[in-house]
């Protein structure tokens, strides 16, 4: 055992702080979401007219720096570890997915079966079962189905994922909320496509997975932001922070994230086993839940303003939360994984 | 960053959960019912840890010259595990191993070490602490008890309260003012008092976690000789603060919860209630609280074996131990039904020992503010 990260571990956390000053960050965040961002909707402007809400610069620069690749160069360990930086960042570009679900797919050149190589990217995944809003939909190159047959949950997702290709303009951009460039993907969208080696199963253990990564960074962000406001926010002649009532609650935050976070390691270093994927996207979206309320409760109605950065990370926490089923399902697959026979 | 056991790490745990196999009786799960404070526990305690000491097992930790075997904090976070997951087969004793003894290793002197330290590391004592007061629990400074010197002595007086273990044991770990009017961390000292001094009495405190859990100690005029002081007189905080620091996460009590969960989900299947989804979410949840507390645990336990100081992830660890602690003992009520009910059946016994968790041993509204000021660094009023 050894909780500390290692010199070639700092090493990416620096090299990944560096790209993410300059490409990510609230203000950005804000930007794209926004105010349609001038910029890059020149610089992309043959992608598409919705491309302002996707951080494409981001994207580009996590891809030419070899992070969506870290999983194979190094390990998920690391992919984890960049990822929790990206979402912390509130990067707004598909890098959980490219980094520890695409780059988890499998091609083993030993295996004749697995001949798909990398995959473009952008990539959306995707419950086959769904039919509403998708991260990143509407500005991916390719969208990875996964089959839930009725319950993503069940351990028994026995057959293997597809991978569609998307034309650009194909997913209708809409408009949500909730943090996230999204597409609307249709029931009859997530149809066809080519089968890949991976079962569903397994896929879905490096979603949660994931997911868990994400939700940590972005949680993290969020109490921050909040410890922050509260400790310069006077109201009765003092500041809010110092009100007793007010840190026991981000204190019991800080222990959920706390856990998420080291729960994402150790599951990353494991390379994402069913149960212990399970376990750590049931306790990190169960405590998103917690960190939205709680930051938002205390942060007053400056929290819900464009004006406050909360926002930006507190609502995508939402976002994750209803991916793959949500809580209840990521519980009721530990207990079926621990507990309930052989498909564990 | 890696997260796994050592070889020898996982063969010490396999050898040790094998021992335990072999070593409880038959009838250890109605024996060990009441906690490690109940008469049955007490005793069986010390002809277990004679076996365990016979092995080498009750002192791993102990550095060699005292007996020890130098066992890593990992090691010692595997014997705490695999022992409180079982329901503390050492009674009352895992306090000796885990702090009394290091702390007399540290500060007493060679006549104190000769008597207490075999005594403890060949399993034939049992000790309390004598620390929370009836005006001093959580606000543990504000201590009153008098230890006044007169001559070769110390003559106590005052009153300890909440002592689990104090009908059993052999001494205690007094914490007294031996200085007269001081105030909060000054004027205190450790004292070493044998618990069949004249001057000492005991009441229990009836209470509905347990059979003679609770007592109140008083000393009256009881007199022991100045020898007994553990450390400098009048410095005993920093004695003390020194033995916390053994005790940094506590019992791994999320070995214990996962323990119990695994056999609700047994009890679950035999029922007929594990196909519902509701008590498969209540038990996957409950086992995101145990995974969760013992990674934060292993945290601290790293912290330790690099020899580095106690940081408020102490605090952290604590809240998260003592929670699913907690939340589990109230799962096992609800999945048991009326079967919980009875004294003495499983629900009931684990919800005992869940109860006073997050009370004991410093309560999670001093945890919380520990990380809201030294983690968070939120301002002082």
């Amino acid at each position: 055992m050894d909780f500390d990260t290692s010199e070639e571990q700092q090493a990416v956390l620096d090299a990944v702080g560096v790209l993410l000053d300059r490409h990510a960050g609230p203000k950005r965040a804000i930007q794209l979401a926004r105010e349609l961002a001038n910029e890059d909707a020149n610089e992309d402007s043959n992608e598409g007219a919705h491309e302002d809400t996707y951080d494409h610069a981001l994207d580009r620069a996590l891809a030419e720096g070899g992070f969506n690749d870290i999983a194979r160069s190094m390990s998920s360990l690391e992919a984890a570890l960049v990822t929790e930086a990206v979402a912390k960042a509130g990067g707004r570009c598909a890098f959980a997915t490219a980094a520890l679900v695409a780059a988890n797919l499998g091609d083993d050149p030993n295996d004749p079966h697995d001949s798909h190589g990398p995959i473009e990217g952008p990539i959306a995944i995707a419950l086959r079962s769904e039919d509403g809003p998708v991260r990143f939909a509407a500005h991916a190159k390719h969208l990875l189905v996964i089959s839930n047959a009725g319950n993503a949950n069940s351990a028994g997702n026995n057959g293997n994922a597809h991978l569609i290709a998307l034309e650009p303009g194909v997913i209708e951009p809409v408009s949500s909320n909730f943090g996230y460039p999204m597409g609307l993907v249709p029931n009859a969208m997530r149809r066809g496509g080519r089968a890949l080696t991976q079962e569903n199963a397994r896929i879905i253990d490096w979603w949660r997975l994931a997911l868990a990564a994400e939700a940590t960074g972005t949680m993290q962000s969020a109490l921050d932001v909040t410890v922050e406001y509260l400790s310069r926010r006077r109201q009765f002649g003092r500041t809010i922070g110092s009100f007793q009532a007010v840190q026991h609650r981000l204190a019991e935050c800080f222990v959920q994230i706390e856990a998420a976070r080291w729960l994402t390691y150790e599951c990353a270093a494991q390379g994402a086993p069913r149960e212990g994927a399970a376990t750590v996207a049931a306790h990190a979206l169960a405590a998103a839940a917690r960190v939205f309320t709680e930051t938002h409760q205390l942060s007053g109605a400056i929290g819900f303003t464009h004006e406050h950065d909360l926002h930006v990370w507190s609502m995508r926490l939402h976002a994750l939360r209803t991916e793959l089923g949500g809580v209840a399902g990521h519980r009721r697959a530990i207990a079926h994984s621990r507990w309930m026979g052989p498909q564990r | 960053m890696q997260f796994e056991w050592t070889a020898d790490d996982k063969r010490f745990r396999e050898e040790l959960a094998r021992f335990l196999d072999e070593t409880l009786p038959a009838d250890w799960d109605e024996l060990s019912k009441e906690g490690p404070g109940s008469d049955a526990q007490a005793e069986f305690s010390k002809v277990f840890c004679r076996r365990l000491a016979e092995r080498g097992w009750l002192t791993p930790h102990w550095p060699s010259a005292y007996g020890g075997r130098d066992a890593t904090p990992w090691q010692h976070a595997v014997l705490s595990e695999e022992m409180w997951s079982r329901g503390e087969p050492r009674g009352p004793q895992y306090m000796n191993v885990n702090w009394i003894g290091p702390t007399i290793m540290e500060f007493g002197s060679d006549e104190q070490k000769a008597l207490h330290l075999p005594a403890i590391s060949e399993g034939r004592v049992l000790w309390c602490q004598g620390f929370s007061e009836p005006e001093a629990g959580s606000d543990l400074v504000a201590l009153r008890t008098a230890a006044e010197r007169d001559g070769d002595d110390y003559v106590i007086n005052g009153t300890k309260i909440w002592t689990s273990y104090a009908n059993h044991a052999d001494y205690c770990f007094l914490l007294a003012r031996t200085e007269p009017e001081s105030k909060r961390h000054k004027g205190i000292s450790v004292l070493l008092v044998p618990m069949n001094t004249p001057g000492i009495e005991l009441r229990e405190i009836p209470s509905v976690v347990g059979h003679r859990y609770f007592h109140e100690v008083f000393f009256t005029d009881a007199r022991v000789p100045a020898s007994c002081r553990l450390g400098p007189e009048n410095e005993g905080w920093a004695v003390v603060s020194h033995a916390l620091q053994y005790e940094r996460v506590g019992a791994p009590r999320y070995a214990r919860a996962a323990r119990t969960l695994d056999r609700l989900a047994d009890y679950a299947r035999e029922n007929g209630t594990l196909d519902d989804p509701t008590i498969q979410e209540k038990l996957g949840h409950a086992r995101t609280m145990c995974e969760a507390a013992r990674l934060l645990s292993y945290k601290v336990i790293d912290q330790r074996a690099k020899g580095l100081p106690p940081s408020a992830d102490t605090n952290v660890a604590r809240v998260a131990g003592t929670t699913v602690d907690r939340a589990v003992g109230e799962l096992a009520l609800e999945i048991c039904g009326e079967n919980a009910l009875a004294d003495g059946s499983f629900a009931d016994a684990n919800f005992r020992m869940s109860m006073t968790a997050g009370v004991a041993v410093g309560a999670t509204e001093i945890q919380l503010n520990l990380i809201a000021s030294r983690i968070l660094r939120l301002p002082k009023e």
